[in-house]
């Protein structure tokens, strides 16, 4: 096992070398920093020109990729535009460990903007896939086990009205209901926006209380496909033979369930579940953004419109290596589950 | 591990992650740094909602009753809170609160002394004959909010460091128009200019605490990383800046050390909240005390909540720019035809209906500046002349295929701009409206990090790639009417591409206006040179103004004592006051 897992990180360089690049040529076309700068009006011509010399964004993609890549400080630029590069270069570059600094944060390492949203995304995600998974897994087993009854037609269709729902629209929809309308009506009602209320502070039960309705928004369409997949999975394996095996042996029925047949189904949960937990750290965008709630996904969707490269770089690198480990560690937990599997 | 143990056990590690997540981070308590006040009383109504909000995990909330706090909802994010190096409307109107210009500007636009003893001007002799010599004369009382005193050296220092080029600043306008900078003594600024600089009140609309960041500079060589920029501690503002949580909220807390009367309320809450309808709810339910870039489609729910709606001017006026280069569309470079689209195109209807009257079309770009020929009015809706101006053009249907063409060239003009809703509308109005007088628009709408592109980045307005391009615009610095994007030297080319003449308009007559403009030092001089400027450039059809783009800003009830200028939306925010 070990040396599979050696084997798949070595793999793992190339890859995310090839990725980086095709990701860095692909963002030269992502706008203009400069454009933004200005603010509310366009960039004055003076400082554009100026701004390009000193971002180094004058000078050729290969060359700022190299910079990105191993740092540019055996290098020196012309930061005065006298036509002469007098000043050597800060960056380190990644294969030093130095993400470089935001374009919009000015100075601010990458890694320090990044890492500021990755707790309170990863409280919003988890959250909201604990609550995906315990929830679809009810109702999925439920519905595998009464099998076109009138309560599995009632969640299928209930599943398939929150599949279809665009997740901003049931986030709005929830803001407006039980926030705006239970407001109105005099009833307790649901914070809108934020992770706390000023006047209260930043205490657990604030944070809990803002969580309340985008874990709800992202759950209930995530909900839906994944009881469907479980719904499915089930009723495959509760027509093993080795299901019926297990109930001829007299073993206890929610034993039989539990173990035997919710275990064996699992499996291709899991694949599902393993890629979904490597974006968890990419945060959910549309739900952050509507909630405001301070996490990787508006941090992208922010910095992006702006064209930052150095960090949408980085969150795009994370992410790429999230999915690296994650699926490394999917393969193991195949192993767990299923012990015919293995990988030496 | 039996698969039981094992189930259990990861749900336990679940469940302990969300405990953690949960009970991680700082847990920020308000009011850590300032007094309260306890002398407000709290309104029934308001003791209903508390009650309300509360869950019996909340036990903080008895906290919450006696501190002043006023929640402000931003729609973006601040960049860096350093002045030097962001150009962002939303942090720049900040400085008021927590940091310190020389002179801010009232609900009329007047400027108004804050660290300087008077305004400078001829009379005073502040300003010298031949206009190259200002003084700035400071308070002896001005401090900064560690005690420190605000000095002319802080002035210098300020200069210095947006000059130096060891500091990517985000600008250096308008203080690459200044010679020197020098401290005659503590109270005294003199700044020295090559030429008279009439836009000098946009200088000193913010200040560097030099005993904070000179040794930063000195040990760094620049400022591009110093802590300051993100946590700006030091202020002199009514407010002190206490706190910014990426993507979540910047705290401002009351100054102690504030050399005037203190602010009545406790600490300004700026909440970042980047969707529009989130705003609206968060305006709502009373999650935000004041918004911005109000969506006009959600003033009337606002104002059904009892949400207050102001629009204060601010120099912004929402028009077409055409482009008269060589290889543009033969069309735009006739007068007839440019009349004949503003006759076309019905900008009051526009205003009454997509933006529900609360403005109304713009006739120049300094609407609402005293900067504006008294005797120009918008073109009104006029088709039928419309018609006959494009008609004695020579612009007819030729063809019948429902769109004039002269000489073989259809008239079809390509139009872009931002994806901003409001405009997206207004490009499908306009294309209907020009469509009834035979002129074709192919409207395009872009991400404004591509449109705004300058034309080595391809940006499709500064590539001369449409023939009318849209955007809100304004004075360089309002409330100064200076503009810089008039001038013939303007004009982008291969060795400059940088110019910001996108228009690509070279109007000898127009250039020697602006150049005179900007050393008239007089402002009835300066005046009169504007009333020429605008009714040029009205009479030529130049700029066509679609809409005079106030700010709307969203005020609960609860705000007490608001009054905003445009130039300065929080001048008086000591003055403001907030029921619990």
């Amino acid at each position: 096992m070990s040396r599979y897992i050696i084997r798949r990180l070595l793999q793992a360089i190339p890859l995310l070398f090839i990725v980086s690049v095709i990701l860095f040529v692909l963002m030269q076309n992502m706008g203009d920093p400069i454009a933004t700068l200005g603010g509310r009006r366009a960039t004055r011509p003076e400082d554009r020109a100026r701004l390009t010399r000193q971002l180094g964004l004058d000078k050729p993609v290969y060359m700022q990729y190299l910079y990105w890549l191993v740092g540019n400080d055996w290098d020196k630029f012309d930061a005065d535009g006298d036509g002469v590069p007098e000043a050597p270069g800060q960056r380190q570059g990644v294969l030093r460990g130095d993400f470089g600094t935001s374009m919009v944060n000015r100075g601010k390492p990458v890694w320090e903007v990044i890492w500021e949203r990755i707790p309170n995304t990863l409280l919003l995600m988890v959250a909201a896939e604990v609550v995906i998974i315990v929830f679809a897994i009810l109702i999925g087993v439920y519905s595998a086990l009464h099998q076109y009854s009138v309560a599995d037609n009632v969640i299928t269709a209930v599943s398939f009205i929150g599949y279809s729902m665009p997740i901003f629209f049931i986030a709005l929809l929830s803001i407006y209901i039980f926030s705006v309308k239970f407001q109105r009506w005099g009833l307790p009602y649901l914070p809108s926006v934020g992770m706390f209320d000023p006047e209260v502070g930043k205490t657990p039960g604030q944070v809990l209380k803002h969580m309340i309705l985008p874990v709800f928004s992202i759950a209930f369409v995530s909900l839906a496909a994944y009881s469907r997949y479980i719904r499915s999975t089930m009723l495959e394996v509760m027509n093993q033979d080795y299901i019926r095996t297990a109930r001829a042996k007299g073993l206890h029925g929610r034993y039989v369930i539990i173990v035997h047949a919710l275990k064996n189904a699992s499996l291709p949960i899991v694949t599902v579940v393993g890629l979904d937990i490597a974006f968890l750290m990419g945060g959910a965008v549309v739900t952050e953004r509507i909630f405001a709630w301070p996490g990787m996904g508006r941090l992208f969707l922010d910095h992006v419109s702006r064209s930052d490269v150095p960090v949408v770089m980085g969150i795009l690198m994370l992410l790429a290596v999230a999915v690296v480990v994650f699926q490394i560690i999917t393969d193991i937990t195949y192993a767990w589950l299923d012990p015919r599997i293995r990988y030496d | 591990m039996s698969g039981k143990n094992s189930r259990l056990w990861l749900l336990a590690v679940l469940l302990l992650v969300l405990a953690l997540a949960a009970c991680g981070g700082t847990t920020t308590e308000p009011g850590s740094t300032t007094s309260t006040d306890t002398t407000a009383e709290q309104p029934a109504a308001n003791e209903a909602a508390a009650t309300t909000e509360e869950t019996p995990a909340d036990q903080p909330a008895a906290e919450s009753t006696d501190r002043k706090v006023a929640t402000f909802i931003w729609t973006q994010e601040f960049d860096t809170l350093n002045p030097i190096y962001t150009g962002m409307w939303f942090v720049s109107i900040t400085f008021d609160i927590w940091n310190a210009p020389a002179w801010s500007f009232d609900k009329n636009d007047e400027p108004v002394p804050v660290l300087v003893t008077e305004m400078p001007s001829d009379a005073n002799g502040g300003i010298t004959d031949d206009g190259r010599t200002i003084t700035l004369n400071l308070r002896d009382d001005i401090k900064w909010s560690d005690g420190e005193p605000i000095t002319a050296n802080d002035f210098v220092f300020t200069y210095q460091m947006i000059m130096d080029p060891a500091n990517i600043v985000q600008s250096t306008y308008p203080y690459d128009s200044i010679a020197d900078v020098t401290a005659a003594d503590d109270q005294t600024v003199v700044m020295t200019f090559d030429e008279p600089f009439a836009p000098w009140m946009t200088l000193w609309r913010y200040l560097l605490p030099e005993h904070v960041l000179r040794p930063v500079f000195e040990a760094e060589g620049t400022l591009d990383a110093a802590e300051w920029n993100l946590a700006p501690t030091v202020g002199a503002g009514p407010y002190v800046f206490d706190e910014w949580e990426s993507g979540s909220f910047a705290r401002f807390v009351r100054n102690e050390n504030y050399y005037n009367d203190p602010p009545l309320i406790d600490e300004i809450f700026i909440r970042f909240v980047p969707d529009d309808a989130s705003q609206t709810a968060a305006l709502q339910t009373g999650d935000g005390d004041l918004g911005t870039f109000i969506p006009y489609s959600d003033v009337p729910t606002l104002k059904d909540a009892g949400v207050n709606v102001i629009s204060v001017p601010s120099g912004y006026n929402e028009g077409w720019f055409f482009y008269f280069g060589d290889n543009g569309h033969p069309a735009l470079q006739d007068l007839n035809v440019r009349k004949a689209i503003a006759l076309a195109f019905d900008r009051e209807a526009l205003s009454q209906n997509l933006l529900l009257g609360l403005t109304k079309p713009a006739a120049t770009l300094w609407d609402n500046t005293p900067y504006v020929d008294p005797s120009i009015q918008p073109y009104p809706f006029d088709p039928e002349e419309a018609k006959r101006l494009l008609d004695e053009a020579g612009w007819v249907d030729s063809n019948n295929d429902g769109t004039r063409d002269k000489d073989g060239v259809e008239l079809i003009l390509s139009h872009g701009t931002t994806i901003r809703e409001i405009r997206q509308d207004t490009q499908a109005v306009a294309q209907q409206q020009l469509a009834d007088v035979g002129i074709g628009l192919d409207i395009q709408s872009y991400d404004a990090d591509i449109f705004f592109g300058g034309m080595s980045d391809g940006g499709p307005a500064a590539s001369g790639e449409l023939d009318i391009f849209e955007w809100s615009d304004g004075p360089s610095v309002y409330p100064d009417p200076d503009h810089y994007y008039w001038y013939c030297s303007e004009i982008p080319t291969d060795d400059y591409p940088d110019g910001g003449n996108w228009q690509r308009l070279c109007d000898e007559k127009l250039d020697g206006l602006f150049a005179l403009q900007a050393t008239q030092t007089d402002f009835a001089e300066r005046q009169q040179t504007f009333y020429e400027i605008t009714r040029y450039m009205f009479d030529n059809v130049i700029w066509l103004g679609l809409w005079q783009d106030p700010d709307i800003w969203a005020l609960s009830s609860r705000l007490q004592n608001v009054n905003m200028s445009g130039a300065s939306p929080f001048y008086s925010i000591a003055e403001w006051d907030i029921q619990n």
